[in-house]
């Protein structure tokens, strides 16, 4: 009976993750060839699919993963021709399986995959929704093995560190999970716990991954996929150290104040190690909760400000792009104030980086276009406008235009408007269809802080006055680093 | 002269001590009796009444190791836990104590824990094996299994398990970090085999 229920759980499951994905419009606007190809996969076993296994609920949206995947590559290769394609789809079989028994942590494998999301192939919001469902899936390991972690970081076990310690975890984090517990001095607190020997896996899939991608070594900017990919190998790699991820908290706690009614948890040092994270707990919801409360448009537009200036101010001060924009980074608080956490996914812009980035924002404004149009040759690896064909330079420029359109916007700007949402998504579309995806990999991480923001701002339906709080956050730059060398040491 | 019992049980703990060092120091294969009965100030005649040979002293380092792991895990143990989850306990708690002797343990672990057919079966090795299988069939017995498991599927926790140490004496990786999910593969895999549940009846394979 039971079996019955969860066969059926998971075919409901199917249809909702098959329904978010986004389908090739031109060849399978239906999405049957979808649906055949992450039914193939699903139900073709793998010896470690046979096993139930810590993973067991993540199993399945690693599945559709992986059927997406091979989906995506397939509509990749929809125009070569009839012998190249065959031999791809040889290679892609191979892969797939290779795919099913990469790393045995499904953790991995699931960040692999939501990080693929940043390749601008893969629509980002169809897919937004694909991933907020991964995120709060069952918690993969048991408390005897997170016990295990605690005495090799601590020497002790939870319940001695903590006054109290939910056996439970609440939550799926970067590459680990979040138990809630209570410090001696009475404090709430999120603890999150790596799951162990994460990085190698992480390594090890990878390396499976770009197995994986080799049919593409043919079709597309090879070398263009393989720096990104060491570039989404970097990134989490880096969210496995902890400690790092501390520090950035600590940094982004100091960036707001009480009237800003942005939060970001208190770090607990005593309490953290390279492995274990434990932070302040935030009473609060997420945004399908927040949704569900059918919130009024003044609470919606407040949420949208907050999350813009958030944004702005972590761009602005810290040079930061949170690039992990996913849902359940935010908490919805009762009292109005918006929560921000888990910073493990967070790229500090060179001071390079940082100039170029503002170069192509100012151009903008300024209507620069010469100026624009040498930023856009430089993001996508042309030494000069004129190396671009005509048409790429195009398309990639009026992307840049949608994404500065509120810049530009006078008073509120609409974030809940379809058409302007759909322009967006249909430029990445297009340029994805005619290949113009060569880019810096640093763009990797400005799209996903840009769509990911959009999309999230989009399904909240809320306006903000975006063109004011730009001003008033990047202002507050200019000022700020000039008083900066009295300040500092 | 007698002596005293507890004087007996001095030098035995003594002799441990030092072989311990000098395994950790100059390796299993190179340390010989001779160089432990000279640390422990000892005859090489006198430690021969306590430890007949390298293999027994180095596995009696072992059993007590596997018995202070068996009462880590009774202290530790809840009676929260599912099945899974307490075998887990017991082998890490186990794993644990075993930490120390870890740079020397492959060798002495291959020789009197091995499961193929050898002429001398080193009784130590076959305690500990016993003494382990025993916490085992306890802690499935909690967890409502009227029967023992039979003999095969103790066999295969046994080959399970060898093959958990033989990968966690040899990973390098911080605090054996990677050895965990492999522990926790090989138990669901056990578990799954003595439930009955789950079983894919062989189509895993059939295309």
């Amino acid at each position: 009976m039971q079996v019955e229920e969860a066969n059926t759980t998971e075919s409901l499951q199917m249809e909702i993750l098959l329904d978010a994905l986004p389908k090739e419009s031109a060849t399978d606007p239906t999405g049957l060839r979808l649906a055949s190809l992450i039914t193939n996969v699903s139900n073709k076993k793998v010896p470690v699919n046979s096993f139930s296994r810590i993973w067991t609920l993540g199993s399945l949206h690693a599945r559709v993963t992986a059927g997406y995947l091979a989906y995506w590559l397939r509509s990749r290769l929809s125009d070569a021709d009839k012998r190249q394609q065959l031999k791809s789809e040889a290679h892609l079989a191979a892969a797939l399986k290779l795919f099913g028994t990469m790393g045995y942590m499904r953790g991995a494998v699931m960040k692999v995959g939501q990080m693929l999301a940043n390749l601008p192939e893969v629509m980002p919001e169809e897919f937004a929704e694909v991933l907020s469902a991964l995120h709060f899936e069952a918690p993969p390991m048991h408390f005897a093995m997170v016990r295990e972690v605690f005495l090799d970081e601590f020497g002790r076990e939870p319940e001695e560190v903590f006054a109290s310690f939910d056996r439970q975890a609440f939550a799926a984090a970067s590459l680990g999970q979040v138990h809630r517990a209570w410090l001696h001095s009475g404090e709430e607190v999120a603890v999150k716990i790596q799951y162990p020997g994460i990085a190698r896996t992480i390594k090890a899939d990878l390396r499976n991954l770009r197995l994986l991608l080799q049919p593409l070594c043919l079709t597309i900017d090879w070398q263009d996929t393989l720096a990104k990919l060491a570039d989404i190998e970097r990134m989490l790699l880096m969210e496995t150290d902890y400690a790092q991820e501390a520090i950035f908290g600590k940094l982004a706690r100091s960036a707001f104040t009480a009237a800003d009614r942005v939060v970001v948890p208190q770090i607990y040092d005593e309490y953290s190690t390279g492995r274990v994270l434990t932070t302040e707990y935030l009473h609060g919801c997420h945004i399908n909760d927040f949704l569900a409360t059918d919130p009024g448009q003044g609470e919606r537009d407040h949420f949208t400000h907050l999350l813009t200036v958030a944004t702005y101010r972590l761009y602005y001060r810290l040079h930061w792009l949170p690039a992990d924009p996913h849902p359940g980074n935010f908490i919805f608080m009762a009292d109005g104030r918006l929560g921000l956490i888990d910073f493990g996914c967070t790229l500090t812009l060179s001071d390079e980086e940082w100039i170029f980035s503002n170069v192509a924002i100012q151009a903008a404004l300024d209507r620069d276009l010469p100026g624009l149009n040498r930023a856009i040759a430089r993001a996508c690896r042309f030494d000069d406008p004129d190396d671009m064909e005509p048409d790429r330079l195009e398309v990639i420029r009026s992307g840049f235009y949608w994404f500065m359109e509120p810049w530009q916007q006078e008073g509120v700007f609409d974030f809940g408007d379809r058409d302007f949402f759909l322009r967006g998504i249909d430029n990445v579309i297009e340029a994805t269809r005619k290949g113009y995806t060569r880019s810096l990999p640093m763009t990797l991480w400005s799209n996903r802080f840009t769509f990911g923001g959009r999309a999230f701002c989009y399904k909240l339906k809320g306006c903000c006055e975006f063109r004011k709080i730009f001003l008033q956050e990047s202002t507050w730059t200019s000022t700020e680093a000039d008083e900066k060398p009295l300040n500092s040491p | 002269m007698r002596i005293s019992e507890q004087a007996k049980q001095e030098t035995r703990v003594r002799i441990l001590e030092k072989a311990a060092e000098l395994f950790i120091g100059k390796g299993f294969e190179d340390s010989t009796t001779r160089d432990i009965a000279l640390a422990a100030g000892l005859a090489a005649g006198t430690m021969f009444n306590y430890f007949p040979s390298k293999e027994t002293l180095a596995m009696n380092m072992v059993g007590d190791a596997f018995r202070q792991g068996r009462e880590d895990f009774k202290r530790r143990r809840s009676g929260k836990e599912g099945l899974t989850e307490e075998l887990y306990l017991f082998v890490a708690s186990g794993l644990r104590r075993l930490r120390p002797l870890r740079p020397f343990l492959g060798p002495v672990l291959e020789r009197s824990l091995s499961p193929f057919p050898r002429k001398n079966i080193c009784p130590e090795g076959e305690t500990a094996r016993l003494e382990h299988l025993a916490a085992v069939q306890e802690i499935i017995g909690r967890h409502g299994f009227a029967e023992t498991p039979d003999y095969v599927a103790m066999t295969m926790y046994w080959s399970l398990y060898l093959g958990i140490l033989a990968c966690w004496s040899n990973d390098e990786s911080p605090n054996q970090e990677s050895s965990h999910a492999l522990i926790d593969y090989s138990i669901r895999m056990f578990v799954q085999v003595i439930s009955g549940v789950g079983s894919d009846k062989g189509e895993a394979h059939a295309s």
